[in-house]
């Protein structure tokens, strides 16, 4: 630390933007805990730094995330009411007598035993339910997953998708891709065989309309070793369109091409 | 349908989250519409896997729901918050490492721009895709091996072959041109 034993401007930039070399983050997030001031100017550095994130090109996630988010909560909701531990109501502690006879007190061993079996029961019922929460979640993940495939099939089998075929653009390296696309359910989904890029780069898939201006059906990178995978879009439902193309754009995405076209096919 | 406080205006985080403290998952909900898109953009942009984006943005908002109550207002911006947790697990991810989870208690994270409404939203993307398209072509590049890549900027040196004074002086820039654009 440069500035009197403070953090510096630059050193809290680097931090915040996560170029500060991880041997030298420590000290600096201790500081800054410490230090009040250290501490909002961190804050806030994080918060400019965080507007980074919103540079890049916007996806929308599958609405089946947000239900298995929800089916999630709720299977464990449901696990926590059953294995509730049951409290004494209010109206019955009130009148609970206070008795000390010694009676009462030959029962302390009797009580201090039951006291450790139901502690014990009742550890190994939060056991057991949070393994019923976590098999809930993968079933839901499953499910989900299921239905994914299945709605793939159900979109790749309906006469109203059409498939087209992308093949690499004039002047590139040979490569080659399909599309499936609904316009009815505005659904697309996509396959390419195309060469892995620098990590500044990443390709991005256009449907070209038959008016107006390309619509983006998302950034996607091919998996190591040529790795087939299937990617697919939502895009505006009814849309007419008259090709595909594939170009090469900034790691981010953009939100109209600029890059060259590396596939193209006709809609 | 948006959702509304009871005045009809668009409910604030920090009331959201106090319905969610109360598990309210309309609460939830509504948090999840306003920042799914920012969100799963950003783990995708790192990743650039599909699955794995929606994993972190699946576990984020189940992080708010089981510890909501330990967000403090004061502490910073819950979208703010969300965008950073986001990115710290995408990076630890992209280099497999084992990232701490960030408690919703630490790491405030300051934002004085309004993420909370789509309008609001909406220009701030229009502003920061202004920002970065202008940057000189170092300044973005440094900016974006940090921060979407991971790189320190010892690395960073080490990719671009350039000094390490500037690859600071470039990522310091590039920083102070987005506070000066976004005010």
């Amino acid at each position: 630390m440069t500035n009197g034993g403070h953090i510096s401007a630059e050193e809290l930039t680097l931090l915040a933007v996560g170029a500060m070399p991880e041997e030298h983050c420590a000290a600096l997030r201790a500081h800054a805990a410490e230090c009040v001031d250290c501490g909002a100017k961190l804050a806030e550095a994080r918060g400019q730094a965080a507007l980074l994130a919103l540079g890049v090109a916007q996806e929308k996630p599958a609405a089946t995330i947000k239900a298995e988010l929800f089916a999630r909560i709720r299977a464990e909701r449901e696990q926590e009411e059953m294995y509730r531990w049951p409290a004494k109501s209010g109206e019955e502690a009130a009148h609970a007598p206070a008795r000390k006879s010694r009676r009462g007190w030959s029962l302390v061993p009797v009580a201090a035993a039951l006291a450790i079996a139901t502690t014990w029961e009742w550890k190994e019922n939060q056991r057991m339910a949070g393994e019923l929460a976590s098999a809930n979640h993968q079933i839901v993940k499953m499910t989900n997953e299921r239905q994914r495939a299945e709605m793939l099939v159900d979109l790749l089998s309906s006469p109203d998708t059409v498939s087209v075929r992308l093949a690499a653009a004039p002047e590139t390296q040979p490569s080659a891709g399909m599309v499936r696309y609904n316009a009815k359910r505005g659904m697309v989904v996509y396959t390419a065989e195309l060469p892995a890029l620098p990590a500044d780069k990443i390709y991005q898939m256009w449907l070209v309309p038959a008016t107006g201006a390309p619509i983006s059906a998302g950034i996607f990178a091919p998996g190591p070793h040529g790795t087939r995978q299937l990617w697919t879009a939502e895009v505006p439902m009814n849309t007419e369109v008259k090709a595909f193309a594939v170009t090469i754009e900034p790691a981010g995405g953009v939100a109209q091409p600029t890059g060259p076209k590396v596939l193209v096919g006709a809609g | 349908m948006r959702p509304q406080g009871s005045t009809g205006e668009l409910a604030s985080d920090w009331s959201l989250l106090e319905r969610v403290v109360r598990k309210d998952e309309e609460a939830l909900s509504a948090l999840y519409d306003r920042y799914s898109g920012l969100v799963y953009s950003e783990a995708k942009r790192i990743l650039r896997d599909t699955g794995a984006a929606e994993e972190i943005l699946q576990d984020l908002f189940y992080q708010i729901w089981r510890t909501a109550e330990r967000f403090d207002e004061a502490r910073g911006s819950l979208g703010g918050w969300l965008l950073v947790a986001a990115r710290n697990r995408a990076i630890s991810r992209l280099r497999r490492k084992t990232g701490k989870t960030e408690e919703l208690k630490e790491n405030g994270v300051g934002l004085r721009v309004d993420l909370e409404s789509r309008t609001a939203q909406n220009l701030l993307l229009e502003k920061v895709r202004g920002v970065m398209q202008e940057l000189p072509e170092g300044q973005r590049e440094a900016v974006e091996l940090a921060y979407f890549e991971g790189m320190s900027h010892t690395e960073i040196a080490e990719k671009t072959g350039q000094p390490l004074g500037t690859i600071k002086t470039r990522i310091r820039s590039a920083m102070e041109t987005l506070k000066r654009v976004l005010g």
